[in-house]
């Protein structure tokens, strides 16, 4: 009796499916609202610290930026369109040098980006920020 | 004639058939999953250095952002220099995610230097960020 009961009422009805799409958008909205698309675009070196500071055959080009927004190379005052020259012919002969960007307080980061590009520009396999301490 | 005569017969026989709306809303929902990385953004607006070579980064990275006054932001909040360790280690629990800081260009390069080796630290990788160049 009861299991024909059961059949009775499989024949008649469909399985309801409003909720489920009620579910799923509201997990689609949920998805399109959390979802957070970065694309960011940037420079990039990769370095060890030891590679850097114990390379005595190859020794690493430095570039000081003092407070003052000078680029000095080697002593020399340069613009910052001259650093790419500079460490291409540092390392004509040798293998790409590491460098340094040594940079005061004060000095910008955009100039120190800058100047970290221009090394890259140049071919510099490892460029490193770091800050003088006086 | 022809033209309501069809109508009317269309609407007398058949509801809307809403199974491919409920396919379309699952590939979306499927899309929109996969997708989905929740990354973690620093809140704050910064004036990016432009610079020459600069390459996709990584999509699924933690981000830091260092604003012109010199202030560390990380998920909507001024940080303290010292925090960003720990904060990058409890953001890569299970892989190890590349570090972006996104650098306001007029901000103190010292700082950056500082927050750049704080993250090398326990990041393998340190990206700056910066503009799209067109």
């Amino acid at each position: 009796m009861k299991k024909g009961h059961l059949y009775s009422k499989g024949e008649n009805t469909e399985i309801n499916v409003s909720p489920l799409i009620d579910m799923v958008f509201i997990l689609l909205i949920f998805f399109i609202v959390a979802t957070s698309f970065v694309n960011e675009v940037g420079i990039h070196s990769d370095y060890k610290d030891s590679e850097i500071l114990s390379d005595s055959v190859n020794p690493p080009i430095r570039i000081t930026l003092p407070a003052t927004g000078q680029i000095i190379i080697n002593g020399n005052r340069v613009g910052l369109e001259g650093v790419a020259p500079k460490i291409r012919n540092a390392f004509s002969s040798n293998a790409p040098p590491s460098v340094i960007v040594q940079v005061e307080k004060g000095a910008k980061a955009g100039l120190a980006t800058q100047v970290m590009d221009q090394a890259l520009v140049a071919g510099a396999k490892a460029v490193k920020l770091a800050e003088i301490r006086k | 004639m022809k033209l309501r005569r069809n109508f009317g017969q269309e609407n007398e026989t058949g509801d809307i058939n809403v199974s491919p709306l409920i396919d379309v809303v699952f590939i979306l929902l499927i899309f929109f999953i996969v997708s989905a990385t929740f990354v973690t953004l620093p809140g704050i607006q910064v004036n990016r250095p432009k610079v020459r070579t600069s390459t996709a980064l990584e999509k699924n990275s933690v981000l830091f952002a260092l604003s012109e006054k010199n202030q560390i932001h990380y998920s909507g909040k001024a940080i303290p220099l010292s925090d960003v360790p720990k904060l990058i280690g409890m953001a890569n629990k299970k892989n190890q995610k590349p570090v972006i800081i996104q650098v306001d260009r007029w901000a103190d390069a010292a700082y950056l230097a500082k927050l750049i080796n704080a993250a090398k630290k326990v990041s393998t990788s340190v990206s700056i960020a910066t503009r799209k160049n067109k």
